[in-house]
C-alpha cells in the first residue's frame, strides 16, 4: 500500500444503464434539497451526480448511451487557483475539497469548470417540512451564496478512517477501509456496479486492477486537467469504434 | 543665382540654441551632398555588395542541400530573415506615415529617412519566393483560411499581399519625393540622375493644387500603407508561425508582431539618422530635440512590448493546457531559451533601462543606442518564433504532443542573414542616390512655422499650429 | 486649434466656479431625480442581498450576467480620466486643458461604482473581509493571490488611490482660489484642503512636478487595471472564448474607447449645465473626435483580431459561441446593435469636420459609442458561458431580472450624480490650466497669413 492515498472513482459505461439511483442515493446522503420543475426549468437544479444521456447513430437505429458525471476531481484543477479566500482546494488525499465556510460566492470557480459540476445556491435550501429530520447529521446543510460539488462522500471516508484507527490501532487500507463502508453513496447504490471507488495509489485496490483496463479514458483530456474519475469505454460490438464523448 | 543677401533672408532657429537656418540652407546641402558620390560611399556599396553575393552563394548551396516541404526544417532561419525584412523595413515607413498625421514638427527631417526604407521591400519580395514552396498543405490543420478549397491559400493571398505592400511603400516613396526630386533635378549638373529626376518630376510645377493632392495622397497612402502593413503581418504570422504549431492559438501574436514592427521602425529610423549625422550630415537640421522626442514614444512601445508579452505568457501559464505547456517550453523557456532571453532583453529590458533615465533619454546617443537594441530583439525574436515553426515535423491535430528540440544555424544559415542583412543595406544606399534622404519640403515647412521667442526671462520654442 | 479669445483672469474665476457658488434650479433638479433612481436602485441591491442571488437572472451555465457586465463597462469608462490627463500631459497636447479635471473624476466615480458590482453580486458580499481586506490573519488564511479575483481589488485600489491623489494635486491650486472666495467654515474646510498654497514658484514647481511624475506613474496602473479585470475572464481555460492572449489589450483599448467617448458626452453635458462655452468649445471636441478615430479603429482591429482566432481554433464549443454571438436570439440582434453603435454608425460619421465639431451629433454618436460598447461586454460575457464545454450537456441562454436592470440603471445615476455633487465643491474646469493655456497661446506670421500657435512648455 502506498504511503498517501488518492482516492479515485472508475466508471464503467458499459454497465451503466442510467437508472438515476447514484443520484437519489447522492441527494439523500449530501442533503441537497429536492429539485423541483422549476429548478430544472430555471437550470438551477443541483445534481452532484448526473446522467448526461447522448443519442448515438440517427433514427431508427438509436442507442442511448448514459455517462455519469460528477466532480472530477482532477489533479489540476481549473476551478482551484481562481478562488480567491481558497475556499476550494486539493488535499493530501488527492479530492478537490469545498470549504463552505470561507466560500463568499463570486462563482468563479463554476465558471471555470469545463465539467460544470460545480453548483451554486441561490437561495436557501428548502424542504418540506418532514423532510428536515431526515437530513444527514455529518453534512453541512449550505446556506444561500456559497458554491458546493460532490466530495466523494468524505464525511463516509472521514468516518471509516476514525473507525478503523479507533478500531484497530490504524491499519487504514483498502481491505480494512471496505469494512468500514466508506463508499460513496452513489457507488453503494449502484445496482450494476458501474461505480467502483478506491485509493488509485494502492496497485492492489479494486480501483487500481479496473482503472488499468484498456477501455480507460478521461473527460476533456485534452484541458490537462488530468481527472480523478477514469471511465471505461463502451465496447458496441454492432457499431464502429468512435470517439469517446 | 544665389546671393549673400538671400542666404540670410528668413533665418530662424528651430531650437533653443541652435543654429539659424533658412529654407535655402536645405537644398543647398542636400543637393550637395545628393550629387557628391564620396569614396567611402563607393567602398561601402564594393563591400556589402560582396557580402550579398556571399549570400547568395550560400543561398544557392542551400537548395543544393534540400529543398521543399519535407526539408523546410533547415529553412528556418531563412525564413526568420524574411520575417525580420517583412517587420524592419516593412515597418519603417510608418514612422513617417504616423507622425505626418499627428502633425509634429520634429518629425520633419526623419519622414525620408523613414520612407526610403520602402526600396528595401524589392529585397523582401524576392525573399518570400523560395517560402512559397515551404509551406505545407492546409489539408488536417488549422488555418486562416476558412477552407483550402479557396483559390490561392494561402500563398497566393501571401504573396500577393507582400507584393501590393511593396507596391504601396514605394508609390509612397515616390510620392512623398516628387518636389525633393524637381528641387534636386534643377539644383544638379546634365548628369545622368538629374535627367532621371527630371523625367520623373518634371511635370511638379509646386501649384497649390498639386500641393493639396500631395497632401491628400500621402494620406490616404499612408493610412492604405499601415492597414496593408498590419494585415500583411497577421497573415504572415499565422501562415509561417502559428498555423504550423498544432495547437496554439495565440490571438496576441500578430498584434504583437505589429508592435515589434513599430518599435522596429523607430530603431532604424533612429540608428539611420545618427550615422548620417555621424558623416556629418544635415546636423543643423537634426536637432536633438528630436531624437529626445522619439525616446518617448520609443519607451511607450517597449513597454507596451513587455506587456503584449506578458498578455499572452499569462494566459498560457494560468491555462496550463497540454499544448499551452509545449509551446511555452518550445517558444521560451527550454528549446529556444537563448534566442528568447535575447529577445526579451534586447527588445525591452535594456531599451528600457536606457530610455527610463532622463538624461540619457535627453541625449542623440542614448535613444540610438535603445533603438539599435530593439533592433537585435527583433531579430532574435523572428528566429525563435520561425525556426520552431518550421522545425515541427507533424502540423496536423489540435494539440503539440512534445517539446520541439532547437535547431542551431549552420555556417551557411549565417552567410544567407549576413547576405540578407548586406542587400537591405545596399538597396537603401542606392534608394537613396534618387531620393533625398532628407525631405526637403518637409523641413523647409518646419522653418515655417517654428520659431525661437522671448517669454518672461527665457526663450521659449513656439510651435504653430496650422490647422 | 487655437480658437478661444483671451479671457481676462477675473472673468475665468467667475465663470469656472459658477458650479461652486451658484445653485441653477436645473442643477437641483437633476440631482433629484438622479438620487431617486439611485434610491430605487439601492433598494433592488439590497433586496438581492436579503434574499439571495435566486432573484437574479443566473443560472448554471450562466454565472455571471449583468452585474459583471457592468463591472467591466465602468472600469472602462473610469479608463479615460487617465488616458486624457495622463497621455495628453505627458505629449503636451494643448486641447486637454478644459477636459483633463473631468476626465478624472469620470474616473474615480465610475471606478467606485464599478467596484460595488462584484461585491454586491457575491453569494455572500458580508464576507468580502476574507477576500478584498485580508483581515483573517490569525487563520493563517491569505487570500490566495493565484486567483484574478485578488488581483482585481489590488489593482483597482490602487487606481483609485492614485488617480484621487492625481485628482487632488490638480485641485490643489483651484481649493485656494475658492479658499480666497469662501467665508466662515467653507472656508476653513478649503483652506484645510488646499495645504497652504500662495501659489510660489516653489510650490507651482512643486505641483508640477508632481503632476508630471504621477502621470507617468499613474499609465502602468491604468493599463494594468483593465488588463487584470480581462484575465478575470482570460485566465479561464474551460471558457475557450474567454481564454485569449488578446483579452487584455483588446479590453484595455476597448475601455479607453468608451471612457474617452463617456468624456465627450460628460463635457458636452457640463457644458450646457454651467454655461461654459467659452471653455469647452468646438476645437476641443473636434480633437476629441479625432482622437477617437484613431482609438476606434484600433480598437476594431483588436475586435477582429479576437473574433478570427476565435473562429481559427475551430473547436466545438467556440464555433458555438460565435454562432450564438451572431446568429442566436435575442444576440444576433444585440451584436448587430453592437457593432453598428459602437464602430460603423459613429466612427463614420467622426471623419467628417462638421460632426466632430457639432455638440449635437458628438452628444449623439459618444452615447451611441458607449451603447454599443455595454453591449460588447455582454456578448463577451454571457454567449462564452453560455456555450461552454460542447459535451456538458449545460447550455442555456440568460434573460437579466427586473433588479438586475434596476441596479444596473442606478449605477448610472449614481456616477453621474456623484459627478455633479462633485461640482458643487470643486470646479470642474481646472482654472489654474486654463490660465496656464491662455498664457502660453501665441502666433506667428507666415506670409501674410496669421498661424496661431503654442508655446512649448519645458
Amino acid at each position: 500500500m502506498a504511503e498517501t492515498k488518492k482516492w479515485a472513482m472508475v466508471i464503467d459505461l458499459d454497465r451503466c444503464t442510467g437508472c438515476q439511483a447514484c443520484v437519489v442515493a447522492c441527494q439523500a446522503e449530501n442533503n441537497i434539497p429536492i429539485n423541483e420543475e422549476k429548478d430544472f426549468l430555471s437550470r438551477r437544479a443541483k445534481q452532484w451526480i448526473r446522467i448526461d444521456r447522448v443519442w448515438e447513430g440517427t433514427w431508427p437505429n438509436v442507442k442511448a448511451r448514459f455517462i455519469p458525471v460528477l466532480c472530477q476531481h482532477c489533479e489540476n484543477a481549473p476551478c482551484e487557483p481562481v478562488c480567491p479566500v481558497y475556499a476550494t482546494y486539493h488535499n493530501s488525499q488527492g479530492l478537490n475539497v469545498q470549504v463552505y465556510n470561507r466560500c463568499v460566492g463570486t462563482r468563479y470557480c463554476a465558471n471555470n469548470c469545463p465539467y460544470q459540476v460545480r453548483f451554486f445556491n441561490f437561495h436557501d435550501p428548502e424542504w418540506p417540512d418532514t423532510f428536515w429530520n431526515q437530513l444527514n447529521p455529518d453534512v453541512t446543510v449550505r446556506s444561500r451564496g456559497i458554491m458546493e460539488k460532490c466530495t466523494f462522500c468524505i464525511q463516509r471516508i472521514r468516518r471509516a478512517e476514525r473507525t478503523i484507527e479507533g478500531r484497530d490501532g490504524g491499519k487504514v487500507n483498502d481491505q480494512s477501509l471496505k469494512a468500514g463502508n466508506y463508499m460513496p453513496a452513489c457507488v453503494n447504490a449502484c445496482p450494476t456496479n458501474t461505480l467502483t471507488f478506491g485509493d488509485i495509489n494502492d496497485p492492489n485496490s479494486d480501483v487500481s486492477r479496473r482503472a488499468r483496463d484498456p477501455r480507460h479514458y478521461k473527460l476533456l483530456d485534452h484541458i490537462g486537467t488530468s481527472p480523478s474519475v477514469i471511465y471505461l469505454k463502451k465496447v458496441d460490438p454492432n457499431a464502429p469504434e468512435e470517439e469517446a464523448h | 543665382m544665389t546671393t549673400t543677401a538671400d542666404n540670410n533672408r528668413d533665418r530662424v532657429q528651430i531650437t533653443v540654441d541652435g543654429p539659424e537656418l533658412n529654407s535655402r540652407m536645405v537644398t543647398e546641402q542636400v543637393s550637395r551632398d545628393f550629387f557628391n558620390v564620396t569614396r567611402n560611399y563607393r567602398w561601402l556599396v564594393a563591400i556589402l555588395g560582396s557580402v550579398f553575393v556571399i549570400g547568395i552563394i550560400a543561398l544557392i548551396l542551400r537548395f543544393l542541400d534540400g529543398f521543399g516541404v519535407s526539408e523546410r526544417a533547415q529553412w528556418g532561419y531563412y525564413s526568420a530573415m524574411f520575417a525580420f525584412l517583412l517587420i524592419t523595413a516593412g515597418s519603417a515607413p510608418l514612422v513617417a506615415v504616423g507622425l505626418r498625421w499627428t502633425k509634429n514638427h520634429w518629425r520633419r527631417p526623419f519622414s525620408r529617412v523613414s520612407e526610403l526604407y520602402a526600396a528595401v521591400g524589392l529585397l523582401t519580395i524576392l525573399w518570400f519566393l523560395p517560402l512559397m514552396a515551404l509551406l505545407p498543405p492546409l489539408e488536417g490543420r488549422r488555418s486562416l483560411w476558412v477552407s483550402d478549397e479557396f483559390i490561392g491559400v494561402p500563398l497566393w493571398w501571401d504573396f500577393f499581399a507582400v507584393l501590393g505592400l511593396v507596391v504601396c511603400g514605394l508609390t509612397l516613396l515616390v510620392l512623398s519625393a516628387i518636389p525633393d526630386m524637381a528641387v534636386l533635378a534643377r539644383h544638379g549638373d546634365d548628369g545622368p540622375r538629374a535627367r532621371l529626376l527630371r523625367s520623373i518630376s518634371g511635370f511638379w510645377r509646386g501649384s497649390q493644387s498639386q500641393w493639396n493632392y500631395h497632401r491628400i495622397g500621402l494620406t490616404a497612402l499612408g493610412a492604405f500603407y499601415f492597414m496593408l502593413l498590419i494585415m500583411v503581418q497577421t497573415m504572415i504570422n499565422v501562415d509561417f508561425v502559428m498555423s504550423l504549431v498544432p495547437g496554439w492559438k495565440d490571438s496576441i501574436m500578430p498584434a504583437h508582431q505589429a508592435l515589434t514592427g513599430l518599435q522596429t521602425a523607430i530603431g532604424l529610423v533612429l540608428v539611420t539618422t545618427f550615422i548620417l549625422r555621424a558623416t556629418g550630415r544635415y546636423k543643423d537640421f537634426i536637432p536633438m530635440e528630436s531624437f529626445w522626442s522619439f525616446s518617448k514614444i520609443l519607451l511607450a512601445l517597449c513597454l507596451l512590448w513587455a506587456y503584449f508579452w506578458f498578455a499572452a505568457l499569462i494566459t498560457f501559464w494560468y491555462g496550463r493546457t497540454p499544448t499551452e505547456l509545449n509551446v511555452l517550453s518550445t517558444f521560451m523557456f527550454e528549446s529556444y531559451r537563448i534566442p528568447f532571453l535575447l529577445n526579451f532583453f534586447f527588445s525591452f529590458l535594456i531599451p528600457f533601462l536606457i530610455l527610463i533615465w532622463n538624461p540619457v533619454r535627453k541625449s542623440v546617443l542614448g535613444p540610438t543606442l535603445a533603438g539599435a537594441s530593439v533592433l537585435i530583439g527583433a531579430f532574435f525574436m523572428t528566429i525563435r518564433l520561425y525556426v520552431p515553426a518550421f522545425g515541427i515535423e507533424d502540423v496536423t491535430g489540435h494539440t503539440l504532443k512534445a517539446v520541439q528540440p532547437a535547431i542551431l544555424p549552420d555556417v551557411l544559415d549565417i552567410f544567407i542573414i549576413l547576405g540578407g542583412l548586406a542587400g537591405a543595406a545596399l538597396i537603401y544606399l542606392l534608394a537613396s542616390r534618387i531620393f533625398p534622404i532628407l525631405s526637403i519640403w518637409e523641413v523647409k515647412e518646419g522653418l515655417l512655422y517654428q520659431r525661437v521667442r522671448p517669454l518672461l526671462r527665457s526663450k521659449f520654442l513656439v510651435l504653430g499650429k496650422p490647422d | 486649434m487655437q480658437e478661444g479669445k483671451i479671457l481676462g483672469y477675473r472673468r475665468i474665476n467667475r465663470d469656472l466656479l459658477r458650479g461652486v457658488f451658484e445653485n441653477p434650479v436645473k442643477y437641483w433638479a437633476i440631482v433629484l431625480f438622479l438620487g431617486l433612481v439611485v434610491l430605487f436602485a439601492v433598494g433592488a441591491a439590497g433586496f438581492m442581498v436579503n434574499r439571495g442571488i435566486g432573484v437574479t437572472g443566473l443560472n448554471r451555465p450562466v454565472f455571471w450576467g449583468f452585474l459583471i457586465t457592468n463591472f467591466v463597462f465602468w472600469i472602462g469608462i473610469s479608463h479615460a480620466g487617465v488616458m486624457l490627463s495622463a497621455i495628453l500631459r505627458l505629449s503636451k497636447a494643448e486641447w486637454r486643458r478644459p477636459a483633463t479635471r473631468a476626465a478624472e473624476v469620470l474616473t474615480i466615480f465610475s471606478l467606485m461604482t464599478a467596484v460595488l458590482m462584484p461585491f454586491i453580486h457575491t453569494g455572500r458580499p458580508w464576507r468580502l473581509m476574507y477576500w478584498v481586506f485580508p483581515y483573517d490573519f490569525s487563520r493563517g488564511i491569505w487570500p490566495d493571490i493565484r486567483s484574478p479575483l485578488v488581483w482585481d481589488p489590488s489593482a483597482v485600489n490602487t487606481y483609485l488611490l492614485s488617480s484621487i491623489l492625481f485628482v487632488f494635486i490638480a485641485l490643489v491650486p483651484d481649493l485656494a482660489v475658492i479658499r480666497d472666495r469662501s467665508s466662515g467654515i467653507r472656508r476653513i474646510a478649503y483652506s484645510v484642503l488646499s495645504l497652504g498654497w500662495r501659489g510660489t514658484p516653489r510650490q507651482w514647481k512643486l505641483q508640477a512636478i508632481a503632476g508630471i511624475l504621477l502621470s507617468a506613474l499613474i499609465l502602468p496602473v491604468f493599463v494594468s487595471v483593465h488588463s487584470i479585470v480581462s484575465w478575470d475572464f482570460g485566465m479561464a481555460v474551460s471558457v475557450n472564448s474567454w481564454h485569449s492572449t488578446i483579452f487584455a489589450p483588446y479590453f484595455v483599448i476597448g475601455a479607453v474607447h468608451s471612457g474617452v467617448s463617456g468624456v465627450v458626452t460628460v463635457m458636452i453635458f457640463m457644458r450646457w449645465l454651467f454655461g461654459w462655452e467659452e471653455y469647452v468649445r468646438r476645437e476641443h471636441i473636434d480633437a476629441l473626435g479625432r482622437l477617437l478615430i484613431v482609438i476606434a479603429i484600433a480598437w476594431f482591429y483588436f475586435f477582429a483580431m479576437e473574433f478570427l482566432f476565435g473562429i481559427y481554433g475551430q473547436e466545438g464549443d467556440e464555433l458555438a459561441t460565435r454562432s450564438l454571438q451572431i446568429f442566436g436570439h435575442p444576440w444576433g440582434w444585440l451584436f448587430l446593435t453592437f457593432i453598428i453603435t459602437a464602430f460603423f454608425f459613429p466612427v463614420p460619421l467622426w471623419l467628417f469636420r462638421n460632426v466632430r465639431r457639432s455638440f449635437l451629433w458628438m452628444t449623439i454618436t459618444t452615447i451611441s459609442v458607449n451603447v454599443g460598447m455595454w453591449l460588447e461586454r455582454f456578448i463577451i460575457i454571457v454567449p462564452g458561458l453560455a456555450r461552454k464545454q460542447i459535451f456538458t450537456q449545460s447550455w442555456y441562454t440568460y434573460a437579466p431580472s427586473p433588479i438586475e436592470i434596476m441596479i444596473v440603471a442606478g449605477t448610472f445615476a449614481l456616477v453621474l450624480m456623484l459627478f455633479l455633487l462633485f461640482a458643487k465643491v470643486f470646479p470642474l474646469i481646472p482654472i489654474f490650466d486654463i490660465k496656464e493655456g491662455q498664457i502660453l497661446t501665441d502666433e506667428i506670421k507666415v506670409g501674410r497669413r496669421r498661424v496661431p500657435a503654442v508655446i512649448r512648455e519645458e
